[in-house]
């Protein structure tokens, strides 16, 4: 590309950025995490036009980590965003965090164990006496423990390694760790690890091993759902779409992906998109419906993030962080 | 008569610091003629350099006075030329620069005036065609003649010098010596010359003061029996040496 | 005696260099190429390049454990020059911002400091307090108290870059010949004029080793907050190639990163070289 074409695409972006779409309600979204394709569905609304169609000028901003999101919404950085709801109900039962959750994205969770095939770990009940691998902020170590105990497996009897989230395989595929514990939603890209490393990559969800749960939502600050209520549900409704149109039409929504963030491959977002869908879409949706937070599994939700975090899950009722008011009807 | 340019009236020094008190000096009283060169001597730490500060006002007495033409000395006095031990010049600053620097940092400029004058002590002290030099490319002895230089610059009446040929070789401590006699035969001035050299002292000065050790206090004041002008030859001279000699015993038996 | 005698000018301390070059019988082009600075650094670089990258294919070492040198240039090109720019300039602005604030804070602070005692004893400690605090665990509070945009992450870097650029600055400011000053108190001078004429040019060689130290720190400074919060920068796009598994994506990133700091650092030192020539240490 020539110097004169790098500037004109670069001033070109950026007056796309700069200049609003004519009387767009600006909205600020934060992600969990940093972009990738378990994202998709807000980069679809953003680049398939389901954001602006619902009057909405809608910009990203980045985070690390659910806790991460949901003090930056609570400070009104961002309007919405996406966290992990067993985040916010430990977040609003320790402190009154102002933020509230609106939209039930992922009605399982992402939690897993990977393990390379041999045949020696086939359950998390097998983990007894082995070593695994973690990072240090995820939040599926609050819930690994639970899952060990449902298995009859003590925590002490399994060794816990902390490390970098991007060292985790490496260490797997070397043999240092005997499994990792990530998230569906790279199910790909550890396969694809294996895969140049000649090993075959086995993943144990959570989700089989009986951790039912809601996971990724979407959280509002507050004072934005008072303030602008109006922008909240035509936003959710926006979101729902884009989720949506992300299952019909997976690589669009990763093309999507891909357009705003040049820094990230097509097949990687098209991989990750794929382990995510499952997580939005199965049984538990085909019974409630997209979206919806039902009373029983939120309290069993709540009862696991309490046993999980030794609070007393009476201290806090569930039903206080989520509002049902945004869902939009069927 | 007219006052003395410099009186010290049973002066006494004693410095109080964290470490304890040190008494540097005490009852000192001794007078420097106008146009008087006195070189004093002294073992180290017996406060010849405080006696220095004390004229130029940069110390205040414990006790007694120090009187520069008849006033009593309170604070720093900008009539007076500092030359230092060690050239300490701006690294940064051209000789030139160097020279003139009292007039730029006094009042924040340089008249022509004082730059002719900065042109002509460069001269006089040997370092015509070295003005725009930086410090760094010369030598110690010369480093030092612009450290002279620098303290003529306002005129002084009064000139301070602190071991000013200490860090010298033998050999350019000789010249530097032979040509301060040549500047202030020039143009004469107060001049207080601190060394540790006898034959030094007993070459330039009119006047030789020998102190003791801490707490310093004059042990005895030697006029030189040798008239100006004086020159390389004088070194030769037989008063010259004889003083040396009575000075030399002097300071090895008493003052050490 | 008007002449400056012979033995005192040759005193000097200039000598002409021994003639021990060892490409002295070189044509002269390749002489100067040979002895031309970083030839010889360029030279050893490009070999262990190859090295690697033969090692890396012979032994088929997997890309994440360590990605062969044309998988990182391949991912140089692969990513667009307007991203880089993008990520380049969120990382410079960053950096540069912060590194000026400190210095525009740093030396007033200790110029003040060496003016009053009291402030100097009461502030010392808590400069130490706060240089002693790691970064990494009061930038999250930082963020979530200031804010979008580039003021946390110039705060972040202007809190790392800071110590040192106060420490050297109250050094240089108190090794002034003490001299100087008697001189400067001699001649009635004003008293800020001691600190512009003498003080803070005898500080120039100290401050100089500060900034040095403090450029790449804020580099460092950027990067650390990027990892925190942010949109863009080289370090956000180090931990997102990172968080993709995309390895020799990140390492570009790395190699970028380490391009910037070392021209930032060469930008300083050519800056004290023309600026303030006589501060550079004396080289025989
Ligand atoms: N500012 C000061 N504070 C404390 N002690 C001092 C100070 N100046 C000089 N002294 C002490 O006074 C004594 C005489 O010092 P000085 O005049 O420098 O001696 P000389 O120049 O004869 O070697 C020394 O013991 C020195 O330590
Ligand atoms: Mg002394």
């Amino acid at each position: 590309m020539s110097l004169r074409a790098t500037l004109t695409s670069f001033a070109l972006a950026s007056s796309l950025i700069a200049a609003p779409a004519l009387a767009a309600d600006k909205v600020i979204f934060q992600l969990d995490w940093l972009p990738g394709g378990d994202k998709a569905p807000i980069y679809v609304c953003i680049h398939d036009g389901f954001c602006r169609d619902a009057g909405l000028n809608v910009t990203i901003a980045s985070g690390r980590g659910s806790t991460d999101a949901i003090s930056r919404l609570a400070a009104g950085s961002a309007d919405v965003g996406v966290a992990d709801i067993g985040a916010l109900l430990a977040a609003k039962a320790n402190e009154n965090v102002k933020v509230t959750a609106i939209f039930s994205e992922f009605n399982k969770g992402p939690h897993a164990l990977y393990v390379i095939k041999s045949g020696r770990i086939g359950s998390m009940a097998d983990l007894k006496g082995k070593t695994i691998a973690t990072s240090p902020f995820t939040s599926s170590n609050f819930y690994l423990p639970l899952v060990l105990k449902d298995k009859g497996v003590e925590s002490s009897d399994v060794k816990l390694i902390k490390a970098e989230p991007g060292s985790l395989g490496p260490m797997l595929m070397a043999g240092n760790v005997d499994g990792i514990v990530a998230w569906m939603t790279d199910l790909t890209r550890y396969r694809n690890q294996g895969k140049e490393a000649g090993k075959e990559i086995v993943v144990l969800p959570w989700s089989a091993a009986g951790l039912e749960l809601y996971s990724a939502s979407l959280i509002a600050n507050d004072d934005f759902l008072a303030k602008r209520p109006e922008v909240a549900k035509r936003f959710v409704e926006a979101y729902k779409k884009s989720i949506e149109f992300a299952k019909a039409e997976p690589a669009k929504a990763a093309a999507a992906v891909k357009a705003i963030v040049a820094e990230i491959s097509t097949e990687d977002v098209e991989g990750s998109l794929n382990d995510t869908l499952p997580l939005i879409f199965n049984e538990v949706t085909d019974k409630d419906g997209l979206g919806v937070f039902e009373p029983a599994r939120l309290a069993e939700t709540w009862r696991r993030v309490s046993a999980a975090q030794s609070i007393d899950p009476a201290k806090f009722d569930p039903e206080k962080a989520v509002t049902r008011h945004f869902i939009p009807a069927k | 008569m007219a006052s003395p340019a410099i009186r010290f009236d049973r002066l006494g020094q004693v410095f109080d610091t964290r470490s304890g008190r040190t008494e540097a000096l005490r009852d000192v009283s001794f007078e420097v003629a106008r146009h008087e060169f006195v070189a004093i001597l002294g073992p180290s730490g017996c406060g010849k350099s405080t006696l220095l500060r004390l004229i130029a006002g940069l110390l205040r007495p414990t006790s007694g006075s120090v009187e520069v033409f008849g006033l009593r000395v309170g604070e720093p006095r900008d009539d007076i030329g500092i030359v230092f031990q060690k050239p300490t010049l701006l690294p940064w600053a051209t000789v030139e620069d160097n020279v003139d620097f009292p007039a730029r940092h006094k009042r924040g400029r340089v008249s022509p005036e004082e730059r002719e004058r900065a042109a002509a002590l460069l001269r006089m002290v040997g370092l015509e065609g070295f003005a725009k030099r930086l410090p760094d490319e010369l030598s110690g002895g010369m480093q030092q003649r612009v450290g002279i230089a620098r303290a003529l610059l306002m005129d002084p009446d009064i000139l301070l010098m602190d071991e000013p040929f200490s860090a010298l070789d033998a050999l350019t401590r000789e010249v530097m010596g032979f040509d301060l006699l040549r500047i202030f035969a020039e143009r004469p001035k107060t001049v207080v010359f601190i060394t540790h050299s006898v034959s030094e002292a007993a070459l330039l000065a009119d006047r030789v003061l020998v102190m003791t050790g801490r707490p310093g206090s004059v042990l005895t004041d030697v006029v030189v029996p040798v008239g100006r002008p004086r020159g390389p030859e004088t070194a030769n001279e037989k008063a010259i040496h004889d003083l040396s000699a009575y000075l030399r015993s002097f300071l090895l038996q008493k003052a050490a | 005696m008007t002449s400056v005698p012979t033995y005192a000018a040759s005193s000097s301390k200039r000598q002409p260099k021994a003639m021990t070059d060892p490409v002295a019988g070189a044509s002269p082009f390749f002489r100067r190429l040979a002895t031309a600075p970083g030839m010889a650094t360029l030279g050893s670089l490009i070999a262990v390049v190859i090295l690697w990258e033969l090692t890396a294919r012979i032994f088929a070492i997997p890309s994440y454990l360590l990605p062969t040198p044309s998988s990182v240039i391949q991912s140089f090109s692969s990513i667009g020059y307007d991203r880089w720019f993008v990520h380049v300039w969120a990382t410079l602005r960053v950096a540069m911002i912060g590194y000026a604030l400190s210095i525009v804070i740093a030396i007033p602070l200790a110029i003040l400091m060496l003016r009053s005692p009291f402030l100097s004893r009461t502030l010392y400690p808590l400069l130490v307090v706060v240089q002693s605090t790691p970064v990494v665990a009061v930038a999250p509070i930082i963020i979530v108290s200031l804010g979008a945009g580039d003021a946390p992450r110039v705060v972040i870097t202007c809190l790392i870059t800071f110590f040192p650029l106060v420490v050297s600055t109250a050094t240089g400011l108190a090794a002034t010949p003490p001299e100087l000053i008697e001189l400067s108190r001699s001649l009635r001078a004003p008293a800020w004029r001691e600190i512009t004429q003498i003080r803070l040019p005898f500080a120039v060689p100290y401050i100089f080793s500060a900034l040095k130290i403090s450029i790449t720190l804020a580099v460092i400074g950027a990067v650390v907050a990027e990892f925190c919060a942010s949109e863009a920068g080289v370090g956000y796009f180090i931990q997102f190639s990172t968080s993709m598994f995309r390895l020799p994506q990140a390492w570009a990133g790395l190699i970028v990163l380490a391009a910037m700091s070392l021209a930032l650092f060469q930008l300083v030192l050519f800056a004290q070289k023309s600026l303030f020539p006589w501060s550079l240490p004396k080289k025989d």
